[in-house]
């Protein structure tokens, strides 16, 4: 499991949260931050991660999101399971389902939900 | 505190009250804690507060101003109502400034007060077309890149009636250095500038984004303020703000705590540069979380007011009582805004209004409902300021200084919570003092098992939050959320591509950017240079923001602590 935040973004608490619950609940999982979102796409190949979550807490995840989904499909990782979290408002929804994001966890999604989604479909 | 005779009395009317809780509750324990986990009682009474030394708590405007700085606080003078905001360009951001002005945001006297938040772009110090920017252009602050971009945000405002908050985050030495050559053209002399700038380079201990390392931190905030002390004596340099420490999840004495050891460590480094207390300490200024548990926050105000004015005097034998005081500007509670039901963080935000007029501070922001899901709109900035004005005109809270004191409650936690941030104090002393835990990581693990706990007991129900985990709503009002305009980014690079183009001055600027290289060097060496004239030299020359901060950032070192 890749974690990753934008460098300039300050808003960490909630992936920190997540971090910890998932590595409770047994998960390998790498907390980064990142400048361009090219780089969690070098991250998640080089450390061939299973999952790849973002949080979004100043916008912007739509764009972000789009380029991440074109990354790993040209790097070949285009099967990987992509959750973002975060401020992500209900608007935007359709927009990122449309590019693939398989799940997204806005807020008041619990640490639980995320954790169960992964479970239920990558082997461990 | 009371006589024997009375003490009498109240013990045998304490006995009483005993017999009768036991009827009614038997020997359970009520196990009630405040929102930071201070254990509490269902009933405070004389007996609570008995032992206290009067001479702790004193009048308002008495050392060690407990309950506030001054002897009479809002039937002087109102708290500023300062909104905290930017968004876009600069010409956006004014519109938002004459917003404000006309919907009655006001500063002290007749001054006009701003509190402008810069975008992170130049925040981090970047020019709007680099690509490192990661498309935050304007996103949640202001971008300011050139000293034309004061203008657009200044112009026409008389600058002696105005006071500006360069919320330029840890860059506000730069911000600074533009407002004061923008005075400077303008006919104002930087002596006449009034305002805050941010200097808050320590703020790194609460997250892993790039950042001076704390030696540089340190040696550059103290070589600004002693540079400010000394040529610009009534700006205020420095706000020492702990609501990022609440806001990271910490506890109202961890926040306590960690304000106090930031402001020895910044003293000691001051004091390295050559300054006396009292030459920059009446020039700092705090800003305080009020956050959801009403008495736990005002009392943690008071004990900070106190514990500020005892260290400086004691500790660092400060003389001039306003290095005593805590200018206390606050912000209600923004991690008790919830994306659910978002009308009900305008109660929230209330709450943590009354929070801040009944602790007395000095300035308040007034979170807008919306801000879980974005910047606010227009109609939500309106409600916030409305939020400030109903506190103050219709409320009555205002007419009396400090009305909780004597509170058999308020004061026992106020005693309560200064012994508890006194201990964790000392801790972080014994661990080698603030820089030491920012280094090792310390406080903000601290910070973020505060914050996991504070999470656990939400999912697991012991801590109830309306509307997120009790009282769900599927009627879903749908709230407006405001955008920015998508223009932003591509205005902005537009324009310091033209400003590169078209400014001139090639071989000032050369110059200057070199002499900034060399003051900065200085500075790592004991403080033998100061920075800012080499700052202002740059801004006199047409530089952007990430040509000075490129040199800074060669020099001081650059890059992430954790």
């Amino acid at each position: 499991m890749l974690l990753s935040k934008s460098r300039m973004d300050v808003h960490d608490r909630g992936v920190r949260y997540l971090a910890r619950c998932m590595l409770e609940s047994g998960m390998e999982v790498i907390l980064s931050r990142h400048g361009l979102i090219d780089e969690v796409a070098n991250a998640a190949l080089q450390e061939d991660v299973d999952v790849i979550g973002i949080s979004f807490s100043v916008g912007g995840h739509v764009a972000a999101s789009e380029r991440l989904r074109k990354l790993m499909q040209e790097k070949g990782i285009g099967d990987k399971l992509v959750i973002v979290g975060g401020i992500i408002p209900d608007d935007d929804i359709p927009a990122l389902k449309k590019l693939d994001i398989d799940g997204i966890f806005g807020a008041g999604s619990s640490a639980a939900e995320a954790i169960e989604f992964i479970n239920a479909r990558v082997n461990a | 505190m009371f006589d024997k005779k009375t003490m009498e009395q109240v013990e045998e009317l304490k006995r009483g009250f005993d017999a009768q809780m036991k009827k009614r509750y038997g020997d359970k324990p009520f196990d009630l804690k405040t929102d930071g986990g201070l254990p509490i009682k269902p009933v405070y009474g004389p007996e609570d507060v008995q032992d206290l030394d009067f001479k702790n708590i004193a009048y308002p405007g008495q050392y060690p101003f407990t309950r506030g700085i001054y002897p009479t606080m809002y039937q002087a003078q109102p708290w500023v109502m300062q909104q905290i905001h930017g968004h876009g360009t600069p010409e956006h951001c004014r519109e938002r400034m004459d917003y404000l002005a006309q919907l009655g945001l006001t500063g002290y006297g007749e001054m006009r007060s701003y509190n402008l938040v810069f975008d992170q772009v130049c925040k981090f110090g970047y020019d709007p077309d680099n690509p490192e920017n990661g498309d935050m252009v304007g996103l949640v602050g202001v971008n300011m890149s050139t000293l034309d971009d004061y203008d657009r945000l200044l112009n026409g405002l008389d600058l002696t009636k105005t006071s500006v908050v360069l919320n330029q985050g840890i860059h506000s030495m730069i911000a600074l250095a533009f407002y004061i050559v923008y005075g400077e053209e303008q006919g104002v002399p930087k002596e006449k500038l009034r305002g805050n700038t941010m200097n808050w380079l320590f703020k790194g201990w609460m997250s892993d984004l790039e950042m001076y390392p704390p030696d540089s931190a340190f040696m550059i905030m103290s070589n600004f303020i002693r540079w400010c002390s000394r040529n610009i004596p009534k700006w205020n340099t420095t706000n020492i703000v702990s609501y990022f420490a609440e806001e990271a999840g910490g506890t109202p004495v961890q926040e306590a705590a960690m304000a106090m050891a930031i402001s020895i460590e910044l003293t000691k480094a001051c004091i390295a540069a050559g300054l006396e207390p009292d030459e920059f300490l009446p020039r700092f200024g705090f800003q305080i979380a009020l956050g959801m548990d009403i008495f736990e926050h005002v009392s943690k105000i008071r004990a900070m007011r106190r514990m500020w004015a005892t260290i400086n005097k004691e500790r660092f034998g400060a003389k001039d009582k306003h290095s005593m005081q805590i200018r206390c500007h606050s912000q209600t509670s923004a991690v008790s805004l919830t994306a659910q039901q978002p009308y009900v963080n305008i109660i929230r935000s209330a709450y943590g209004a009354l929070v801040g007029v009944l602790s007395g501070v000095n300035g308040m922001t007034i979170n807008a409902y919306d801000e879980a899901l974005g910047i606010p709109t227009d109609e939500s900035l309106m409600l916030a300021i409305r939020t400030h004005q109903v506190a103050l005109y219709e409320t009555g809270v205002p007419n009396v200084t400090d009305p909780l004191a004597g509170s058999y409650y308020v004061e026992s936690l106020t005693e309560k919570i200064c012994q508890e941030a006194e201990k964790y104090l000392d801790k972080i002393e014994k661990l080698g003092g603030f820089k030491k835990c920012w280094e090792t990581g310390w406080l903000r693990e601290e910070l973020a098992n505060s914050s996991y706990e504070w999470r656990r007991r939400i999912d697991r129900g012991e801590k109830v939050v309306v509307g997120l985990n009790k009282h769900r709503s599927e009627v879903h009002r749908k709230t407006q959320i405001y955008k920015v305009d998508p223009e932003v980014k591509e205005t902005c690079i537009q324009r310091i591509k033209e400003y590169r183009a078209t400014r001139g001055k090639e071989k000032e600027r050369e110059q200057a950017l070199a002499a900034l290289k060399v003051a900065c060097q200085g500075v790592l060496d004991n403080h033998k240079a100061d920075f800012m004239p080499a700052l202002i030299d740059c801004a006199r020359a047409r530089s952007t923001v990430q040509e000075m901060c490129d040199v800074l950032k060669s020099i001081f070192g650059w890059g992430t602590v954790y």
